[in-house]
């Protein structure tokens, strides 16, 4: 899947793994645009919210504006260079394609609800609590990036510019890749879902219901996303694509638990900030906490790692009507089948076909 | 083919009425199976089939081993056995 043979022809007639093109054609039969939901209503519902509860959407929102400012981007920046394999080339593309829609969805929002959007985006970077996340967000994105550009200019092997030395081994590499895909993974089935929880619990009270419309779609789209990296992870893991993989995976293991475990404990600290002036009904700093330490075990497990936290029920039961991919509903009069494709009619016409058949 | 019998374990066993997933049997059942996306790529509803045949009405993205099914995909086909995960 990486560093093997450049992907050349784009041909999709000989497929390695056959399900990166399902994940692209399901991608693609998800399209949707910010602009198709109204969020009128959001405008009042913000106004008319206490402080702290502004705080506590702004926040999120800043912080998933940022999230997929990194995920519209690194994809294609870190993984294009070494991919091997076209549908998994173009299954990156379509990912991070997907993701400038939620970028753009997110000024959508602000746009709607704000009228100066400038004082919300502008506060993002200078932000001390999302900075913290952001750096172990972007780390091992930085690192593959920086050993992919020596390694496609020098070449493998241990390089030195300016006194500093540069490990771009193959070896190095993949170990680097394999980390990547697994803070991506984090970042995509564990961080988001903070901000995810907190919006449709706006919605359960029928606040904010517009901005839940859109985070719904954009939940769809991140559940496909982690779907795609445990699928890659575990192949990777499995050594049948590549028997060095599977070495790195068992030597990377602590060091995959670790980033789990990372972004666990920044999530539980990023639920005591949003919640610092005040809780809101239905959800608090403990009960978020918790949350976080249910969907880490899931996660986990979909990897094949124990599970970090003692286990326990999903905490936010509610949650899972919001997680349906189906009846995804865009504007109050028309719901949407969420794997709805254009020119999917079955053109075959048998001879008996027509038998039965009196004028 | 007689209807197919679903027996759940450490639930109950019941009679598939047709509904359009497995999942949504169980639902109807009040059995408290796990799901998510409903759609066959979250992974969440995968349960153990322990006997029997199912047949896929959607079709899933996951990894599955030769015993797990997704039932938000899938239906029976012949009487089964499922077993939910433990932690549901």
């Amino acid at each position: 899947m990486f560093f093997g043979r450049g992907v050349n022809v784009a041909r999709y007639d000989k497929q390695k793994y056959p399900i990166f093109e399902k994940l692209i054609e399901k991608q693609l039969s998800f399209f949707w645009r910010p602009e198709e939901v109204d969020l009128s209503t959001d405008r009042k519902d913000f106004m008319n919210m206490p402080p702290h509860e502004q705080h506590i959407f702004l926040s999120n929102l800043k912080y998933q504006t940022l999230l997929d400012s990194v995920q519209g981007r690194s994809p294609n920046v870190a993984f294009l260079p070494i991919v091997s394999l076209p549908e998994l080339e173009t299954w990156f593309e379509t990912w991070a394609f997907s993701e400038t829609i939620h970028s753009r969805s997110y000024t959508h929002i602000i746009r709607n609800i704000i009228t100066e959007p400038s004082e919300v985006f502008d506060t993002i970077v200078t932000n001390d609590e999302i900075i913290k996340r952001a750096e172990s967000v972007t780390r091992l994105y930085d690192e593959l990036i920086e050993l992919t550009s020596i390694y496609t200019t020098h070449g493998a092997g241990v390089h030195t510019f300016d006194g500093k030395r540069y490990d771009a081994s193959l070896w190095n590499l993949k170990k680097k890749l394999y980390l990547t895909l697994v803070s991506v993974n984090v970042l995509e089935a564990i961080r988001f879902y903070v901000s995810f929880a907190c919006s449709f619990a706006f919605a359960e009270r029928a606040v904010m219901e517009g901005n839940a419309k859109v985070i719904k779609l954009i939940a769809r789209d991140e559940a496909l996303h982690l779907t795609g990296t445990q699928h890659m992870l575990n192949i990777l893991a499995s050594g049948a694509d590549d028997p060095d993989f599977k070495q790195i995976a068992v030597e990377c293991r602590q060091e995959a638990i670790a980033i789990f475990a990372e972004a666990a404990q920044q999530e539980k600290e990023w639920a005591s900030y949003l919640f610092q002036d005040g809780s809101m009904i239905g959800l608090n700093a403990k009960i978020l906490s918790d949350y976080v330490e249910y969907i880490t075990n899931v996660r986990m497990k979909a990897l094949g790692f124990e599970e970090m936290f003692p286990s326990r029920q999903n905490p936010l039961p509610w949650m899972n009507a919001w997680l349906v991919s189906d009846n995804v509903q865009v504007a109050p009069q028309e719901s949407e089948i969420s794997s709805y494709l254009v020119g999917q009619i079955d053109n075959e016409v048998q001879d008996g076909d027509f038998d039965d058949f009196d004028l | 083919m007689s209807i197919p019998r679903i027996k759940v374990n450490h639930f109950h066993t019941f009679y598939y009425q047709y509904e359009p997933t497995l999942l949504d049997a169980l639902e109807v059942q009040e059995i408290p199976a796990p799901y998510n996306c409903r759609g066959g790529y979250c992974g969440c509803c995968k349960v153990r089939l322990l006997e029997g045949e199912v047949e896929y009405v959607q079709e899933s993205l996951l990894d599955l081993q030769d015993d797990e099914v997704l039932t938000c995909c899938c239906v029976p086909k012949t009487h089964i056995e499922i077993e939910l995960p433990e932690s549901s």
